[in-house]
């Protein structure tokens, strides 16, 4: 239940600032990476598939980091946290799919160093839509949370 | 918060000055935030060390009150000088602590939280640990535990309330 709010709501915000980027039935908003304090650093954002194919992201470049991983963070009954890599993240039609912390993430390995506001600009690969560029915005970690982003 | 607060665990390890630090004696009186964490986790530990900092700063009587103790799981590949370079991105006064494995597993069991796993080979292991911020009040009583996904409202909330508690 709280998921889908959260979906709402970023859905929302993707709407009241515009998309950033859109191609082949994609859009994509509210890209954002936190400042890293240490070796790597998440991007996250949201996605809107309204083409008429399942899309599914395989992959991210961008200068800024050593190499470009998709990572999930899943919770234990017990509350540990487990990070572990994933081939991709389904971007099924007509759904709005978050990365978010605690969840999905492009982690940027061996990131440099970013300081809030700047941007970085990041590729990420589609098997459909192919490759779409992208900009992020550095973000104090805080902010990363869709809860308190936009706000 | 917890209705039946269990006791501030004991352990000791070493700081990113190489200190001695015993948990119970150095935090005795204090606010106390004590999390398990590493350095190369990207994802929650930033966002739960950063969301406190931001109390802090909107809220120094708060902070004054408060000791936070981030303790690294990962011994490997976080030296003390990293450590206090990643928590000086959040708060200056954040104390890091390190030690043996076997000290961070007594520590990790001490607090009730399961000791941390390394998962994977060669330098890009993850570490899965516990995720979760255990308060304790002055009173050297654990008030509060807070899962990661927690609202920056409800640190702000929740950390005057606990800093009232009196030891």
């Amino acid at each position: 239940m709280r998921r889908t709010v959260l979906g709402l709501a970023l859905l929302s915000v993707a709407l009241l600032v515009g998309c950033q980027e859109s191609g082949r039935g994609l859009l994509v908003s509210d890209v954002r990476v936190g400042a890293p304090a240490g070796p790597n650093a998440a991007l996250y954002f949201t996605v809107t598939n309204r083409g008429d194919e399942p899309d599914r992201l395989v992959g991210a470049t961008t200068d800024v980091a050593e190499r470009v991983e998709i990572h999930e963070t899943t919770m234990d009954d017990d509350g540990t946290m487990r990070m572990q890599a994933v081939a991709g993240v389904d971007a099924p039609i007509n759904q709005t799919v978050a990365l978010e912390p605690g969840g999905l993430h492009v982690m940027l390995v061996g990131v440099e160093r970013l300081d809030e506001g700047e941007s970085v600009d990041v590729t990420l690969q589609w098997e459909v839509a192919g490759d779409l560029d992208v900009v992020a915005e550095v973000v104090a970690p805080a902010e990363t949370m869709a809860d308190d982003h936009g706000q | 918060m917890i209705e039946e607060p269990t006791p501030k665990p004991s352990f000791t390890l070493t700081d990113t000055d190489g200190r001695t630090y015993d948990f119970a004696a150095e935090t005795e009186g204090k606010l106390t935030l004590l999390y398990f964490g590493y350095l190369n986790c990207p994802d929650i530990c930033p966002v739960h060390l950063a969301q406190i900092a931001e109390v802090f700063e909107r809220e120094p009587d708060v902070a004054r009150e408060t000791e936070v103790v981030f303790v690294s799981v990962d011994p490997d590949r976080d030296s003390p000088e990293a450590i206090r370079e990643f928590l000086d991105n959040f708060d200056g006064d954040f104390v890091g602590l390190t030690g043996t494995r076997d000290e961070l597993d007594a520590a990790q069991t001490a607090a009730g939280v399961p000791p941390a796993v390394l998962e994977g080979e060669g330098d890009d292991y993850t570490v899965e640990h516990a995720g979760w911020v255990i308060a304790y009040g002055a009173d050297a009583l654990n008030h509060a535990i807070y899962p990661f996904g927690v609202r920056q409202s409800e640190w702000v909330n929740d950390l005057q309330i606990l800093a009232e508690i009196e030891g």
